[in-house]
């Protein structure tokens, strides 16, 4: 379960002012919003690549700024993230990237035959074909597949919680879908907690179990999907069907 | 008239605030790469592709500029001297700046060009991609494997290629008076060897070591602080550049009150 208490961050201007929110262990959970309403900062306080200027975070009962500093690499176990543009390491070949992902002392505890499998059997559920990249940099790949070694390194270390900040940015419609079939299947079989930021609406409401709107620094609303759809907030029916105009344009040109 | 002198009081209230900033961070920075260091997580094998880039891959750029150093300085001395002192005085004239001044500061001036403004772009384009929190996200410390390596690696290479400076631009010097006023090999040496202090030699040394420390602490520092996207790499490592020259120009003007009096 990950809980976000009073969360403020300003960035010269406020960005998050006073934002509560609770993700349940299992679910997938989806946070919308316009650009620029902070639904990227507020994941990144999860593992303090932000750190807001009041407010706590705690996941599975860890407290990130409030408890111990071991906290934070305790969460940080717990916790695999997906970047919106990958983030992949420019210097390192794929197979370097994936085995990013696991923990140091257990990459030391393991064969180099063991963390071969690993990052094997990992890519080979991202779809990738991994004798055909593994050894490629992540220049030489195109952004679908970029995308798809970042979530393989965010799931090789086997995490109990997925962030997934925008990870179809930058796509086309068709590779969205698959990116997006690959989040929900993934969510369902490896049993992690999914909390998701994106600007695919459509795709949101149909994958998550609930979702959340930012808007103006604080939460909108927090619902089921359905709720979300038949929300009576002139904000949240703007943004719905801005969302709705946008995603038809998407298909129109597909 | 009041409102300009407010002006005038708040703007250097800011660059009072951003000085103790950056010197705050450099320090922190500084001690986060000592604790790397003594903690052993900073890797071989990074430290010495960084010996590699820094050190070797900058020999060709360092041997044209103290070649050309110390032709420039013996043609100068040549014609100064010519006509009212003794002509071995050259060789003194030549070892002197080559060691003290020359080779310590225009190698440093090199690798800000080649190695600082290198490390401030490539940093800042992993902080704009987000490369940076990457590695945070997986449990990672940047500082031991971007930064300590790099600073590591300057403060080693930085007197190794100043050595190679001092060779090369003496040599070229001796060279030079030579072709230009006639001035013979052991003639010019007689004069190097007449005011020569072995303390000179630390000294150069000494520069070369903090301007090793310098060039990468800044670097690092500035390419950490990126903001934005391209443009802001693009920003950030004109900034660095002009941080590092200044800071380079400034430690050279503290030296000789501090070590040779």
């Amino acid at each position: 379960m990950i809980s976000y208490k009073n969360i403020h961050k300003a960035f010269d201007i406020p960005v998050l002012t006073g934002v509560d929110l609770t993700v349940e262990t299992g679910e997938m959970f989806a946070l919308f919003g316009p650009s620029g309403t902070g639904k990227s900062v507020l994941m990144k306080t999860t593992l303090s690549l932000v750190v807001p200027d009041l407010g706590d975070v705690e996941v599975d009962g860890l407290s990130v700024y409030e408890g111990p500093s071991s906290n934070l690499e305790k969460i940080r176990r717990k916790i695999g993230y997906v970047f919106q543009h990958a983030a992949l390491f420019d210097s390192l070949n794929v197979y370097e990237n994936v085995s990013m992902g696991l923990p140091e002392d257990e990459i030391s505890r393991l064969t180099t035959a063991e963390l071969s499998r690993r990052v094997w059997e990992t890519l080979e559920i991202v779809n990738l074909e991994p004798r055909e990249i593994l050894s490629k940099l992540p220049s030489e790949l195109s952004g679908g597949m970029k995308k798809r070694v970042g979530i393989a390194r965010a799931i090789v270390g086997r995490p109990e919680i997925l962030l997934w900040d925008e990870p179809t940015t930058g796509l086309d419609p068709i590779n969205t879908a698959a990116v997006e079939r690959l989040i929900k299947r993934l969510s369902t079989e490896l049993e992690v907690t999914s909390l998701l930021v994106t600007h695919d609406v459509e795709g949101g409401l149909q994958m998550c179990d609930r979702v959340a709107m930012l808007s103006g620094g604080t939460l909108r609303f927090v619902g089921t999907p359905q709720e979300f759809r038949d929300s009576p907030d002139t904000v949240v029916r703007a943004f719905v069907d801005r969302a709705a105009a946008i995603a038809a344009l998407d298909m129109a040109v597909v | 008239m009041i409102r300009p002198v407010e002006g005038w009081f708040a703007k250097v209230g800011r660059s009072y605030r951003v000085t103790l900033e950056h010197a705050g961070a450099l320090g922190m920075l500084s001690w986060d790469t000592l604790v790397s260091i003594a903690t052993l997580k900073v890797r071989l094998k990074d430290i010495l592709t960084q010996l590699h880039i820094m050190g070797v891959q900058s020999l060709p750029i360092v041997f044209v500029t103290a070649t050309l150093a110390g032709i420039v300085t013996s043609q100068q001395g040549g014609y100064q001297l010519i006509s009212s002192s003794p002509q071995y005085i050259l060789g003194t004239l030549v070892v002197q700046s080559v060691v003290l001044e020359l080779a310590p500061l225009l190698t440093a001036i090199v690798l800000v060009g080649r190695i600082g403004a290198r490390i401030t772009a490539e940093l800042g384009t992993m902080v704009v991609s987000e490369q940076i929190d990457a590695f945070k996200s997986l449990g990672r410390d940047p500082i031991s494997i971007i930064a300590a390596p790099r600073i590591i690696a300057g403060v080693l290479t930085m007197p190794l290629l100043v050595g190679f400076a001092n060779v090369i631009g003496i040599n070229a010097g001796m060279l030079m008076a030579d072709f230009d006023i006639g001035l013979g090999r052991e003639t010019f040496l007689y004069g190097a060897r007449l005011n020569w202090h072995s303390w000179d030699l630390f000294y150069g040394f000494a520069k070369s070591v903090v301007f090793g420390l310098f060039i990468p602490v800044i670097s690092v520092h500035m390419g950490l602080r990126t903001r934005g996207g391209a443009e802001g790499v693009g920003l950030q490592t004109t900034k660095a550049v002009m941080f590092m020259i200044l800071s380079i120009l400034v430690i050279d003007a503290l030296f000789p009150p501090l070590l040779l009096q």
